[in-house]
């Protein structure tokens, strides 16, 4: 999921939305009794309801497509080749290996040793590519296939205290 | 405000002898909550200038300030939305001005402990108090954590108290819980109307009340375990179980705030438009909706923990949805109606509602689309929360509570408010939408929310938002300033009253 899509479909969706609302605020220069306008309300409610039901269902069922979890993502990848155990402590990532093979499945085993923080994988452009939470007491297993060789970045994106902003990783990612 | 320019009818807010100590003290609600933002929104000024690179903070004082800013922006709107419906609902259910007091107080002790332990204890753990973080701050004490912690023990209380108190006026007014969430009209499908129905803002405090109490419990489960290990009585809390309750307490607490202040569209929207807005049978199946649903959603902040059971993932997902569902077809789509071609006058309470509706829709899109699990993996703690929340809160919430307030004093005060200050609501508006929008672009370009420091390539949105940021407080100062000068003579007015016809 690109990030820069999914801002193109909130200004799309918020410029439809602005629209409309104008368009009712103009409208209060002229009059009209209320009660000439209750069937079109009510007939605008059900359109909507419809609507509204019609795209939660798709994008409930798309979701269940791209599910981030362990089970989902080897369902769609194939096994993990090579899997990498992250520690995250205040403010540092302790990582198995920083060395990985683009093009193929990686599972990151990420726990915590202290507080909650969050691993997340940035690409040389900036753009987040996927994250998974790293809590005391609990291992989470995500997988990822980098797509292309480069350095990536990995940051904590769960607030961890006063080094946070500083608690960053290389991944450097090459050809097998 | 020329008689003839007075908002159809204000019958509905007029106080009477009953309802004038409950009203005062509703409106000390309202003017300790919007205090508290103006303040907290200089804080908030101050993070952004931070990140602009156009003032330095050290990270400890950074996270101090975003911590106290956090916590005391969700209390406060939370506070002047609480001081609304009280002022909605003692127009025709008599309140306890003594309970509404007491509650009042609680919860502004609760305040002065987030005070205390953020600007004198050094505590900088966040608005979540996320655990195990408040424990291992390493820059600050136990002490300072234990005193955010009892801050939030007495917010909850006074959270708690209002909400019981609401329980009980509506039951002893109209009998029982199910007379006062009309639910022998809802089941029959609207055909039983032999129960007097409530209004809507009444029905609305019922249905907030009983979620507040669910949130209240849940900041009570939270905190007991934290105090038991503090006390050494246990060693370790479950960091999943916590993160929930967290979230349960505070992620409702927020979301209480915009549902409550909705209920004030119902209660004043009406008189500006000169029509009426009865408790049909949609809002009543809508806000009877609202009570699981809003206790459903906060579930979407969990999505990148994967330990979480996985169909706990999807009902965060289906809840978020849902709740997004009787809120825009009936409150969203009631309101646009009520303007459609109704001869408004643009009045700064309307412009407000107006813009708050905006506001509501915008920032609901933007969590429905981060309450996406897929899209939630590249959105998550970047600037697209905050962006969404803070649309919520500026343009939704603090727009409607700021609207109700202006037509309590347009119905009570003899100060009318000065044609100028319309200019300053649509400025709020632009200010806000052009604050929130760079929030939104830096969420696409997975800028980290909750970062002291920002790389150079991130201080460009952030230098972008100042001009609006710094529009959007001269605008609410604007604002705040008229609403005091007429707040005198309102005040005045709730003692010398008369009980309305």
């Amino acid at each position: 999921m690109n990030p820069h899509t999914v801002f193109l479909v909130l200004i799309v969706l918020g410029a439809v939305w602005t629209a409309c609302w104008a368009a009712v605020l103009v409208s209060t220069r002229r009059t009209v009794p209320f009660e000439r306008l209750e069937k079109s309300e009510t007939r605008l409610r059900l359109i909507l309801l419809g609507g509204f039901a019609f795209v939660a269902i798709a994008l409930f069922a798309l979701t269940l497509r791209w599910l981030p979890y362990r089970e989902s993502r080897v369902a769609k990848m194939g096994a993990p080749h090579t899997t990498v155990t992250v520690t995250g402590m205040q403010w540092n990532w302790a990582l198995s290996t920083r060395q990985l093979p683009v093009g193929v499945p990686i599972e990151f085993a990420v726990s915590s040793r202290d507080v909650n923080h969050d691993f997340a994988i940035y690409d040389a452009r900036g753009r987040l590519l996927a994250q998974v939470q790293g809590m005391p007491g609990y291992t989470n297993h995500l997988v990822y296939v980098f797509p292309a060789v480069g350095e990536y970045t990995v940051r904590c994106l769960e607030y961890c205290g006063l080094g946070h902003h500083t608690m960053s990783a290389t991944i450097t990612v090459t050809d097998r | 405000m020329t008689a003839a320019e007075r908002p159809v009818s204000t019958a509905v807010l007029a106080p009477n002898r009953a309802n004038g100590a409950a009203l005062r003290a509703s409106m000390a609600y309202m003017v300790a909550g919007l205090g508290t933002v103006l303040l907290m929104g200089l804080l908030g000024l101050l993070m952004r200038l931070d990140q602009a690179g156009m003032l330095v903070i050290s990270p400890a004082w950074f996270y101090r300030v975003m911590t106290l800013h956090g916590s005391g922006m969700i209390a406060a709107v939370l506070l002047a939305a609480l001081g609304g419906i009280a002022a909605g609902v003692s127009a025709t259910t008599p309140l306890s001005a003594r309970a509404l007091w007491i509650a009042l107080v609680v919860y502004m002790i609760g305040n002065g402990f987030v005070i205390f332990a953020t600007l004198v204890g050094g505590f900088g753990g966040g608005w979540t108090v996320l655990y195990p973080l408040p424990e291992h701050g390493i820059v600050w004490s136990l002490q300072a954590a234990l005193a955010m912690y009892a801050g939030y023990f007495f917010v909850a209380l006074g959270l708690l108290i209002f909400c019981v108190h609401i329980l009980i006026a509506m039951k002893r007014a109209r009998g029982s819980l199910a007379k006062a969430l009309a639910w022998r009209f809802l089941f029959s499908l609207g055909r039983d109307k032999r129960d007097a129905l409530p209004r809507p803002v009444e029905l609305i405090a019922v249905v907030i009340a009983i979620d507040g109490i669910a949130a209240a419990a849940a900041g009570l489960i939270y905190l007991v375990p934290l105090f038991a290990q503090a006390s050494g009585v246990v060693t370790s809390v479950d960091a999943l179980f916590a993160k929930n309750f967290v979230l349960l307490f505070g992620h409702t607490m927020a979301n209480l705030s915009i549902y409550i202040t909705a209920g004030l569209v119902y209660a004043a929207l009406p008189a500006y438009t000169g029509r009426a807005w009865p408790t049909s049978w949609p809002v009543a199946a809508a806000w009877n909706l609202i009570i699981p649903l809003m206790l459903l959603n906060y579930s979407h902040h969990l999505y990148a923990d994967f330990a979480q059971p996985v169909g706990l993932q999807l009902l965060g997902e289906i809840g978020s949805y849902a709740v997004a569902l009787p809120s825009f077809i009936v409150t969203i789509i009631g309101a646009l109606a009520l303007i459609y071609r109704s001869g408004i006058r643009w009045t700064v309470a309307p412009i407000l509602f107006a813009l708050g509706l905006w506001g509501w829709v915008f920032g609901g899109l933007g969590a429905l689309l981060d309450a996406t699990i897929p899209v939630n993996q590249v959105m998550h703690n970047t600037l697209w929360v905050p962006a969404h929340f803070h649309t919520y809160f500026v343009l939704g919430a603090l727009a409607f509570a700021l609207a109700y307030l202006s037509s309590i004093l347009d119905a009570l005060s003899e100060t009318s408010e000065r044609r100028g200050t319309r200019a300053a609501a649509w400025l709020y508006g632009i200010g806000g939408a052009g604050f929130i929008l760079m929030f939104f672009v830096s969420g696409a370009n997975s800028v980290p929310r909750r970062f002291a420091v920002h790389l150079p390539e991130w201080q460009v949105y952030a230098r972008i938002a100042v001009p609006f940021v710094l529009l959007l407080a001269l605008s609410l100062a604007w604002l705040s300033w008229d609403l005091a000068t007429r707040f005198g003579s309102a005040w005045r007015a709730t003692r010398r009253a008369v009980a309305e016809p």
